[in-house]
């Protein structure tokens, strides 16, 4: 990761300390100063003052070594001079970060709705699985909480109306095995 | 923070009340919005005319930029609506060129590059310094050259120089600063910066 770091552990001589501030604006040109670094240079920017000129200078030769080498210096001051007779804007911008919990709320909902559609469904030993599985046999059928034969039995036409063939076959030979 | 971060940090400051944090983008992007200009419009007072009101109503858009783009493609866009107003109100048309056509860098198209888009005093300004930066970067030691043109001309980062020069990512950095300096003080007595606008 890209950093330009400085040892806080000593305060540095104003010579080395303009040094270090302009090494920072050069790597905040291209795009290579630490976040932490590059929020409070940003903000020293201010109008007249050194490093605003650094970065204005070194913007210059970057966009001069480019071939953007006509320029109409006085633009930036004409534009800051009409602005002033517009409104200040108070529209601060969304910042991605706080959209993060939503996001991981709605996952977390996706989520917990599909567990909760797949718990409920039918489990491998449940009546309804053994009704579907055409591999069953009597004896498994058997095996099934008692009270469910006489349901299916009562349904048995309203089953044949929905099921497919061979669970219907099935339903048919599970009740005949079973005597009903 | 990358280039596009800074851009965007930059709009949320204006967006916060800081007027001021727009002319840091001005400054940045102003050279590369003339030169777009410059391939639609020919009169240096027109361009300037129309530079001035592309950031005016980029400021006054600035609470709909949503930051999904980077903010020269939306600035571009906003430049290119505000020219071809400008000329419509006249009666005249943009020149028959794609998009792309006019934003292409590397291979402009000459019919279009306007040679001279300031006025002879700008002009002469401008020949000066490309003279000077010319010369101060063939005057540079050779890592530092290789250092600022891997940067600034073929758009490298830090860590594709550092793996190109075979050196760590600090000497990069070191290096590309001290380039700038070096060129930089053969710009200051053309651009006249006062001493005491530097430390």
């Amino acid at each position: 990761m890209k950093s330009v770091t400085t040892n806080s552990m000593h305060t540095p001589a104003p010579a080395q300390a303009h040094e270090a501030d302009a090494l920072a604006v050069s790597a905040l040109v291209d795009g290579e100063l630490d976040d932490a670094l590059a929020r409070p240079l940003l903000r020293r920017l201010a109008p007249g003052g050194p490093e605003r000129e650094c970065f204005r200078e070194y913007s210059l030769i970057g966009d001069t070594l480019r071939g953007l080498d006509h320029d109409m210096p006085d633009l930036t001051n004409r534009v800051m001079a009409a602005l002033e007779g517009e409104p200040t804007l108070l529209a601060p911008m969304r910042k991605p970060h706080r959209q993060r919990p939503a996001l991981w709320l709605a996952a977390a909902a996706v989520a917990a709705i599909t567990w909760g559609l797949w718990s409920a469904g039918p489990s491998p030993e449940s009546p309804a699985s053994l009704a579907a599985n055409p591999n069953a046999t009597p004896a498994m059928a058997a095996n099934a909480p008692g009270n469910v034969m006489p349901y299916l039995a009562a349904h048995q036409d309203f089953a044949q109306a929905v099921v497919s063939p061979p669970e219907m076959r099935f339903t048919r030979v599970t009740l005949a095995g079973t005597g009903q | 923070m990358s280039d596009r971060e800074i851009d965007r940090l930059l709009v949320e400051r204006v967006r916060e009340g800081d007027k001021q944090a727009f002319g840091l983008l001005v400054d940045k992007y102003r050279r590369k919005l003339l030169r777009l200009l410059s391939r639609m419009v020919r009169d240096p007072d027109e361009i300037e005319d129309i530079a001035q009101e592309t950031f005016i109503k980029a400021y006054r858009a600035l609470p709909q930029f949503r930051g999904d783009a980077a903010f020269y493609t939306w600035l571009y866009r906003i430049g290119v609506n505000t020219a071809k107003n400008y000329l419509a109100t006249r009666g005249r048309a943009m020149p028959t060129v794609s998009d792309q056509a006019m934003n292409d860098e590397d291979e402009p198209d000459e019919r279009l590059v306007a040679k001279d888009i300031g006025t002879p005093e700008s002009e002469l300004l401008s020949k000066q310094m490309v003279m000077a930066v010319t010369e101060a970067v063939e005057a540079l030691p050779e890592e530092l050259r290789e250092a600022i043109t891997l940067r600034e001309i073929e758009g490298m980062s830090y860590e594709e120089i550092a793996e190109t020069m075979a050196c760590p990512i600090g000497t990069v950095r070191s290096r590309i600063f001290r380039a700038r300096e070096a060129i930089a003080a053969k710009l200051r007595p053309i651009l006249g910066t006062p001493e005491d606008r530097r430390w």
